[in-house]
């Protein structure tokens, strides 16, 4: 029976590109210094046929990484599909263009072509690196975006309970109301903090430093977040109100 | 001067021999009984520490019932199906916020060792 291919499949292929491309990148240390110290036809030859390898590897593990961040997109509910349809057509470029790589690598037999090659991919990655970041910005954009809206689904419920108590007038509302607000105002604050964190990641590209600006975007959801768990938790407070006598 | 010893006011040896042999023994018994009381206190205090031990190692199955507040006077709302409703969505959400991974650590880009040279 087929393995059905999720976010775990292609997360654990992932995982084994890297090691296999771990192990190649130390058989090429040591062919290249074995090369470097011997210069003869046999350690050039394997030089060769290593450094192969490792490139073969290092694009493997780039398009299997960028794989799974597309199925981890796939399975993300908070985004639009305008938004997702740009990144997966970007994270498919990216892919296609390491495949075309990994052919060019095969078609060449010197070790200078493949120097070429390489400073090619890494050229390259410099721009797969922005689309990584830009990508898992989203992905945890679309998580709070998703929980963002059953809160206040769930505000919206509320509301419309504590009208109808207001109007049978049985119970007061007062405090219910006020709790209402401040869970709107934590939603906000929220909203506020992810579009803080939309404009580091937007810094990204220009960056000098593209893993610093990610962290301090990343910084920024996690404020985001903590504004939502505090607006959830009025809602229960709001509840509990409401199930008690005045 | 000459010493002269009174030996008729010393003890006869048979006597002296009976004394002595009455302090050994008395002295064996006690040193055995001191040994046995040591032999019992260490015993008793090897057991107190393994049952210590299983105590620590199969504590009682404790029921971890969660934390609500006990509502003492309820509204006419406290069984109303509604709101009911809401309360177990808003439970369901608390858990999915408390759950969301916003680092997923294991999705940091490759580290990949980009460029290769063959100068020395």
């Amino acid at each position: 029976m087929a393995q059905e291919f999720n976010f775990d499949r292609a997360y654990s292929d992932y995982l084994y590109n890297y090691n296999l491309y771990r192990e190649s990148y130390d058989s090429y240390r040591t062919a290249r210094e074995t090369f470097l110290k011997y210069q003869t036809l046999t350690s050039k030859n394997e030089a060769l046929s290593k450094t192969k390898e490792m490139l073969q590897k290092q694009d493997e593990v780039i398009k299997t990484y960028s794989t799974a961040l597309r199925v981890k997109l796939t399975e993300n509910p908070g985004l639009s599909s305008d938004e997702q349809n740009i990144l997966f057509l970007n994270l498919d470029n990216e892919f296609a263009w390491f495949r075309q790589h990994q052919e060019e690598i095969n078609k060449n037999n010197t070790l200078e072509d493949l120097t070429n090659l390489s400073e090619k991919s890494k050229e390259q990655y410099k721009k797969t690196e922005v689309l990584i970041y830009e990508t898992l910005g989203a992905i945890f954009a679309g998580k709070e975006i998703s929980l963002r809206e059953q809160i206040s689904q769930q505000i919206k419920s509320l509301k419309e309970k504590v009208g109808e108590i207001r109007l049978k007038g049985d119970k007061d509302t007062s405090l219910a109301e006020r709790w209402l607000l401040e869970a709107e105002n934590r939603l906000t604050q929220s909203q506020e903090k992810q579009f803080e964190a939309q404009q580091n990641l937007s810094k990204i590209k220009s960056s000098l430093n593209k893993s610093r600006t990610y962290n301090e975007a990343q910084a920024s959801l996690e404020k985001s977040h903590q504004f939502l768990k505090e607006a959830n938790s009025y809602l229960k407070e709001i509840i509990r109100e409401l199930k008690n006598a005045d | 001067m000459p010493i002269e010893q009174d030996f008729e006011n010393l003890p006869p040896a048979t006597e002296k021999t009976a004394v002595h042999k009455k302090l050994v023994v008395f002295t064996s018994l006690f040193g055995v009984v001191l040994v046995l009381l040591l032999a019992v206190a260490i015993f008793t205090g090897f057991n107190q520490k393994d049952s210590s031990q299983s105590t620590s190692e199969k504590p009682t199955p404790t029921t971890a019932a969660e934390f609500k507040e006990e509502i003492t006077s309820p509204s006419p709302y406290a069984t109303d199906a509604a709101l009911l409703k809401i309360e177990e969505e808003v439970e369901n959400l608390d858990e999915k916020i408390q759950t969301t991974d916003l680092k997923e650590s294991g999705l940091t880009p490759p580290a990949l060792e980009m460029g290769i040279n063959f100068e020395e």
